[in-house]
């Protein structure tokens, strides 16, 4: 299955500041609950760890990170991931995303991404992906809004990725709390799944 | 010692007709039975499966160095182990042939990729995830109707170049066969002078019959003697054993397949699968027993699924309703490889039974198979070859036409029905139908429902608002597969077998070709042998299962094992009764014709007495012989059908429809089913409740799903619907008695007679209820979402 999203956020700092912490990969990735990435190969090439919980499963995709656009004139970032859980789903995402200024001197994080998700997580989850997909973007979000409103003091990623979770209990460290709320992604679900009952209700 | 005569009863004997209660039972309620899984071999292994995440991909490469490396791993098979062997690939019951692991490609999500054996199942189950396979991933098709487009993707390339199928002629690269019947001219005919003609475009979804028992093996190799032996969940274990034969090169003699309990199989159980032969060869390379058991993800993903048949009915009628033509085009689609279970001169089984309980004179139909990137199979669940599909479309029709015709769907059956003077009847496909009383079972199911109050109170109804529907079904099944001049697998006709041994005690046991996997052949076989001979019910053992004492049989499915396998074990009695009645008439100094058969025993006619009965006859069998007459009392037949059986029903059902939420409550379910002569009347209730609540299953919830990536969406029972006895409704059974004329014992076969018949009659009740907002058709399963969907489409869920 696939999932399309494109979101942008407004961040508080200008768009210098914004393309800082966009062109540098693992500070992207510490953005996101439950990645890292676990190896640089070279300036292009990378691996990386997500761990996403889905109700049930739990699942921790590694693969391969490329990145095939990096342009500090566009200030923007195009990436292109591949990996599997090795249990039988595999994944890919198309992630593209841009630091565009805006009126007030400050900027906004344009995103778009494709993920393509096939095997086991698909058969299980799907119900539930599309959902967890936008709670995941949303936090990453605000994670990211929140770096580049602190310049300097972010620390440096877990070695370990953390774990995105929804619809289960997650073990929060001290250093994982603002990039993972375990409780806030899954309300965030509920919330979500609610909005879209109502939604068809009342159209 | 010489036994005493004793006066045996009816209680006593429980032979056919009387509500034995099941021999199986007891060992099953008090969990003693003895499945697959609870098979436990000294130094037994544990293989398990590393399947495609893919529907449709290239395999780079397979790395199965970490896996191997893992501690008690103790072999990794891939297809490149198994080519030096030339089992990479099998061959099919309908004629194609299966990858057992992927070759170079896989073609459907779950394809089996590899195989991992190791000493215990979670060693295996973590070995599996360190085999890494590199895929890349090609484009998917899953929508059988665009199969033969001109870009569709190639998914057989083993097969370019092949013009010619197991079927005939192949006319794209997904084209598997054309198979059609009947007179398409005379139809043709039909057609341009009707008063009246109806179409209607139909899918059958894919099911899976979601067996309790999942598929598994424990293969058992003895390199000192060379001799295999396969404990296997097998609806089919002497036919397994003469394909293993084939595969392996193993004398078959030196092959034994054991089917022990098996719970339940519907379908499910009769292929062969890639576990099987990877367990089989993992015992042969290794030396020691490997089992492989599947999980329920498994189960539901890559063995056999049924039904899949996209179809599109016509009628045609006279402006009274009598129906004068019938054509029936499917698109079949069978998955990545053509694995359907089928007497191999049937690619589309026997659904040219599609013109029903109906006095139709033209009629056609056509089926043409493709492949997509879907798991193989194309099994009867719960049914003969494509039966229920079959039923399920003239069932269909005949609403539709009624609808159009504006007259009341009881009536426009009356019309049309075979009547009872025109038995043996031959069908315009070129069926003879045995027996059958078809207006006077109608006409007692409408009376027992009070069919005119059901339809005052639908109009009523109607007028308020409220959505009630009441659906009919008068179907008849063909069964009993079947004559082998017609019928046969992989060469081998369809007949069944039965072996009955009496001991001088006079007790017996018995032996068929058929398997039980919750019909009760333990109970029922005894009974037609007690009636046959006089030998209490509960001295007669029946076994099956074992090839090395069994003797051969095609096995249980398709509703045969009372068709043919109940045949020959009647038959097989009578020679033993022939033999006996010679025993008695020297024993009683009497010629044989003087003599005659009562209940248990031989009397000289006309002299009080003057008798001996079974367990005398027995007796004597082992010391006191006429001169010449070899010893023992035991005989065997294998029966081969002069035809099918054609049991059939009437079965009405009665919804309510909840129009803001969609729910479908079934308020009334009345089933009569005629199954000629009735062996034991509770298993026959037994059957058609179980039959009836999978039909019900069917209806109202299963449907393997895929998305347009060929991901299987629902393969847990989380989405996938098995009722439980909460959502079942209440079950009313009725009967008529018609019995066959060409069975031994008259009797046709019944445990799939309610599902067949229930499908449609649940549809035919929802679409009823919709039928006055213009609906003549609605793809089940209704769902209460999908069923809510369609009220919302048709405005009539607005306040």
């Amino acid at each position: 299955m696939k999932v399309t999203l494109e979101r942008s956020f407004p961040l508080d700092a200008t768009p210098e500041r914004g393309w800082a912490v966009l062109e540098n990969i693992d500070e992207v990735a510490a953005c996101m609950p439950g990645a890292a990435i676990t190896e640089h190969i070279d300036e292009r090439h990378y691996k990386g760890e997500v761990r996403v919980k889905l109700g049930p499963a739990r699942v921790a995709f590694k693969g391969d990170i490329e990145i095939t656009v990096l342009d500090p004139a566009e200030r923007s970032l195009r990436l292109i991931g591949k990996g599997g859980d090795g249990k039988g789903t595999s994944a890919s995402m198309d992630l593209g995303a841009r630091i565009v200024p805006t009126e007030d001197g400050n900027c906004e994080l344009v995103g778009e991404s494709v993920v393509e998700l096939n095997g086991k997580l698909v058969s299980i989850g799907s119900r539930m992906v599309n959902q967890v997909s936008e709670q995941i973007l949303k936090q990453f979000g605000e994670n990211f809004g929140a770096k580049v409103a602190t310049p300097s003091t972010a620390e440096p990623a877990a070695d370990t990725a953390t774990e995105a979770t929804a619809g289960g209990p997650a073990a929060p460290t001290a250093a994982e709390a603002p990039s993972l709320n375990a409780f806030a992604l899954l309300w965030g679900v509920v919330k979500s799944w609610f909005r879209g009952l109502l939604g068809k209700g009342h159209s | 010692m010489a036994a005493t005569a004793e006066t045996i009863t009816a209680d006593t004997l429980k032979g056919v007709g009387t509500s034995r209660k099941r021999k199986e039972d007891p060992r099953f309620i008090q969990g003693k039975g003895n499945y697959v899984d609870d098979i436990k071999l000294p130094g037994m292994l544990f293989a398990d499966v590393v399947r495609s995440p893919y529907a449709h991909a290239r395999i780079k490469s397979i790395n199965t160095e970490r896996a191997k490396a893992l501690p008690g791993v103790h072999a990794v098979l891939t297809a490149e182990d198994l080519k030096p062997l030339k089992l990479h690939w099998m061959p099919t019951l309908a004629g194609d042939v299966q990858a057992v692991l992927a070759d170079e490609k896989v073609c459907f999500q779950e394809q089996e990729v590899a195989v991992v054996v190791a000493e215990n199942r979670y060693i295996a189950a973590d070995a599996v995830e360190l085999v890494e396979v590199d895929y890349e991933a090609l484009p998917v098709l899953i929508d059988a109707r665009k199969a033969t487009d001109a870009d569709a993707p190639v998914i057989r390339e083993d097969l370019a170049g092949k013009t010619e199928g197991a079927h005939g002629a192949r006319k794209h690269h997904n084209h598997i066969f054309t198979w059609e019947s009947g007179d398409q001219a005379a139809v043709e005919r039909a057609f341009e002078q009707a008063d009246v003609t109806v179409s209607q475009t139909m899918l059958y979804p894919r099911v899976h019959p979601c067996p309790l028992e999942t598929c598994g093996c424990v293969a058992s190799f003895d390199k000192i003697n060379g001799q295999l032996t396969v404990y296997m969940t097998s609806q089919a274990p002497h036919v397994v054993r003469t394909v293993v034969s084939m595969l392996s090169g193993l004398a078959e003699s030196k092959v034994r397949i054991v089917s022990p309990d098996i719970g339940g199989g519907f379908g499910n159980k009769v292929g062969v699968y890639p576990g099987y032969v990877t367990a089989i060869v993992a015992t042969i390379v290794l030396g020691r027993p490997v089992k492989w058991i599947e999980d329920r993800i498994e189960n539901i993903s890559a063995t056999a699924w049924a039904r899949d048949y996209h179809m599109d009915g016509e009628l045609a009628a006279d402006s009274d309703g009598r129906i004068t033509a019938l054509r029936i085009n499917v698109i079949a689609d069978h998955g990545a490889f053509d694995a359907c279970a089928n007497a191999s001169k049937f690619p589309a089984g026997l659904f040219n039974v599609c013109s029903g309980s109906y006095d139709i004179p033209a009629a056609h139909a056509r089926v043409d198979g493709v492949y997509t990137n879907k798991a193989p199979g194309g099994v009867a669940y719960r049914c003969s070859f494509r039966i229920t599909e079959a039923v399920y479309a003239i069932e269909r029709m005949i609403d539709v036409l009624a609808q159009k015709l504006d007259m009341d769907k009881a009536e426009i059956r009356f019309k049309n029905l075979i009547k009872p003077e025109q038995f043996p009847y031959q069908s315009a496909f070129g069926w003879q139908y045995d027996s059958g009383d078809y207006p006077a079972a109608l006409h007692k199911v409408l009376d027992a429902v009070d069919y005119d109050g059901l339809r005052k109170e639908q109009a009523e109804k109607r007028a308020r608002g409220e959505l009630m529907g009441i659906g009919l079904a008068t179907f008849t099944e063909v069964v009993g597969a079947g004559p082998t001049k017609v019928c046969d697998i992989l060469g081998i006709g369809m007949f069944d077998s039965a072996e009955i041994r009496v001991h001088p005690t006079g007790s017996a046991i018995a032996r068929m070709g058929t398997i039980t996997q919750g019909q009760g052949h333990q109970t029922t076989y005894a009974q037609i042998i007690a009636s046959e001979l006089g030998i209490p019910s509960d001295d007669i053992q029946i076994e099956e299962g074992d090839t090395d004492t069994a003797p051969y049989g095609l096995g249980t499915y398709g509703s045969r094992s009372t068709p043919v396998g109940a045949a020959a074990t009647a038959l097989a009695a009578r020679k033993i009764r022939a033999k006996a009645r010679k025993i008695a008439a020297h024993l009683l100094e009497a010629g044989e014709d003087d003599i005659e058969w009562d209940v248990d025993r031989f009397k000289v006619k006309g002299v009080p007495g003057a008798e001996k009965t079974m367990k005398e006859i027995a007796w004597a069998a082992y010391n006191d012989l006429p001169e010449g007459m070899e010893p023992g009392l035991e005989s065997v037949d294998y029966y081969d059908p002069p035809n099918f059986t054609f049991p059939y029903g009437v079965y009405l059902c009665v919804v309510d429809i909840d129009r803001f939420t969609g729910e479908i409550s079934v308020r009334r379910f009345y089933a009569l089913d005629d199954c000629g002569t009735r062996i034991n009347p509770m298993i026959i209730d037994g059957q058609i409740h179980g039959g009836l609540t999978e039909g019900f299953a069917v209806a109202m919830g299963q449907q393997i799903v895929y998305d347009e990536g060929g991901n299987l969406l629902g393969n847990t029972l989380m989405d996938y619907y098995l009722p439980t006895a909460v959502e079942t409704p209440h079950w009313e059974t009725d009967y008529t008695v018609t019995p066959s004329p060409h069975h031994p014992i008259g009797a046709k076969g019944v445990a799939e007679s309610p599902h067949v018949g229930s499908i449609p009659c649940f549809s035919n009740a929802v679409v009823d209820a919709l039928a006055h907002a213009g609906v003549t058709h609605f793809d089940m399963p209704y769902s209460a979402y999908r069923t809510w969907q369609k009220l919302d489409e048709l405005g009539l869920n607005k306040r």
